[in-house]
């Protein structure tokens, strides 16, 4: 009876029922794990992502299990949870806080940097070429494609919409390689301008006013909506919160935007996005062609920021330092960090930090329009 | 989709999304013009309604239009480097316990003995 017991209770649990595929995803979640804690790794999303992948690979626990229609047995709690990924409302909510975290100055301080937002958008397309040709639908191809917008919540918008079964695979090469831009970008920087180039000193921006920081995210909003509105979600959302920041009339929502609200979707987005990554949708080939494309996207984004940088240098007449071109890509303000470290490496004396989150923060715009386009052109 | 498809749809994207961010650029550059004339509208108007108060009005709406909060990219330096400048804005946050992104420094400025 007691071994009977034993049989019965064995028998019923995971163990029983593992295959070698999900033992092969629990040891991937906790590579990512150990990434996210030992080698901080975008730890904020790659953590929560790492273990949502490992609790849904653990076997019989249901927790992405859908109700059953006619039953009274509810779905599993990461089903529900996941939902706020389905419809579009984390990657908003983040862009809301995003937005209230953002200083926007020094973008209409010196509006040149949305040119060298919009060259950096290049990976994303370049990727998508190079997804279609190894036979990608469109859907799936934009939705690789925009990895190179290095944006994590706008990858993981679109995805939802165009490629869900890729969404894991695509969140995860996202905030890897943002994580991974200090050594992704340098070389590329290094080699694509001279060290006289490197050394430009930029001159000090000029004076925002407190109005046009206000009326900003009002005109950008409005513009941008009533042109793509497929971007409604993100761009509204960016410039709500942008709003509640600059107005200064809204502090405790301001606070709460940027910090508690984050905070609570950012658990929910991460979980949710690891438990998408279950045996059978992760461990095919694919997995792999979308990680080396998402270097690729990285990589060419990183390569049209730069080229921008070099011609507004030319037309500047050698007074903007090109490095900042690659902030670009919309990592912030781990990019605009990059030409910062780049740029003080040539030369000493040189503070580019500020100037960069110009570039910086229009790569945000920049890969929020791009995706507007492509749910324009792929959306159902 | 063919290759050839895929590069249209490349060309015609990446023109949309440089006429977009052309487009904002093109906004925020006419920003401060159109602000500035509304502001100096409202200068004027409160200057003739208000004859004896003038100068405290002008000096007012100047100081909440014109120039109004700093972004935290302008800061004059004077008689400073930029590496002093950093060092003094990180031991005045560091003594007041106020975060740096909470504090607007205007200008700085050595004395002279």
């Amino acid at each position: 009876m007691f071994l009977d017991a034993i049989k019965t209770i064995w028998s019923g649990s995971g163990f029983a029922a593992i295959t070698w595929k999900e033992l092969i995803m629990i040891v991937v979640a906790c590579v990512l794990i150990y990434l996210a804690i030992a080698k901080k790794f975008e730890p904020l999303l790659l953590l929560p992502i790492a273990f949502g992948m490992l609790l849904v690979n653990l076997p019989l626990s249901g927790l992405m299990a859908e109700p059953v229609e006619g039953s009274t047995e509810p779905g599993g709690l990461l089903y529900y949870l996941y939902l706020g990924v389905k419809l579009g409302i984390y990657p908003s909510l983040i862009f809301l806080g995003i937005g209230a975290m953002t200083d926007f100055g020094p973008l209409i301080a010196r509006p040149s940097g949305l040119f060298m937002g919009a060259g950096a958008q290049f990976g994303i397309f370049a990727a998508f070429i190079i997804a279609s040709a190894l036979g990608f639908k469109p859907q799936e191809a934009a939705s690789i494609g925009i990895i190179g917008g290095a944006d994590g919540p706008t990858a993981i918008y679109l995805a939802t919409r165009l490629a869900p079964d890729l969404l894991s695979a695509i969140a995860i090469a996202a905030y890897s390689y943002m994580a991974l831009i200090p050594m992704i970008q340098p070389p590329l920087m290094r080699l694509l301008t001279t060290k006289k180039e490197r050394e430009i000193k930029m001159e000090q921006l000029r004076e925002v006013s407190k109005l046009e920081k206000i009326c900003f995210p009002i005109v950008v909003a409005v513009f941008c909506i009533l042109l793509l509105p497929s971007v409604a979600p993100l761009i509204g959302m960016l410039m709500l919160g942008n709003l509640f920041k600059e107005s200064g009339v809204v502090d405790r929502i301001s606070d709460t935007a940027q910090n508690a609200l984050i905070n609570i979707v950012t658990i929910f987005l991460g979980v949710t996005v690891g438990a998408t990554a279950s045996a059978e949708k992760f461990l095919r080939p694919q997995t792999l062609m979308i990680i080396g494309l998402g270097l690729m996207a990285f990589m060419f984004s990183t390569i049209g920021g730069l080229l921008m940088g070099k011609l507004m240098c030319w037309l500047s007449g050698g007074k903007i330092n090109p490095l900042i071109g690659s902030a670009g890509v919309s990592a912030v303000p781990m990019a605009a960090r990059v030409s910062q470290i780049e740029g003080q490496k040539a030369n000493k004396s040189n503070y580019l930090l500020m100037h960069a989150m110009g570039p910086n923060v229009a790569g945000v715009i920049g890969s929020a329009v791009a995706a507007g386009i492509l749910l324009a052109l792929f959306g159902k | 989709m063919s290759i050839s498809e895929s590069l249209v749809v490349t060309v015609f994207s990446m023109s949309l999304v440089f006429a977009v961010l052309a487009s904002l650029f093109a906004l925020i550059k006419i920003l401060p013009m159109v602000l500035g004339a509304f502001v100096n509208k409202k200068v004027e108007t409160s200057a003739t309604s208000d004859v004896a108060g003038t100068p405290v009005a002008v000096a007012m709406a100047t100081g909440s239009g014109s120039s109004g909060s700093i972004s935290s990219g302008v800061l004059k330096l004077i008689d400073v480097d930029e590496k002093t400048a950093a060092m003094i804005m990180a031991i005045v946050s560091d003594e007041t316990q106020i975060p740096l992104s909470e504090l607007c420094f205007k200008s700085i400025k050595a004395l002279q003995n």
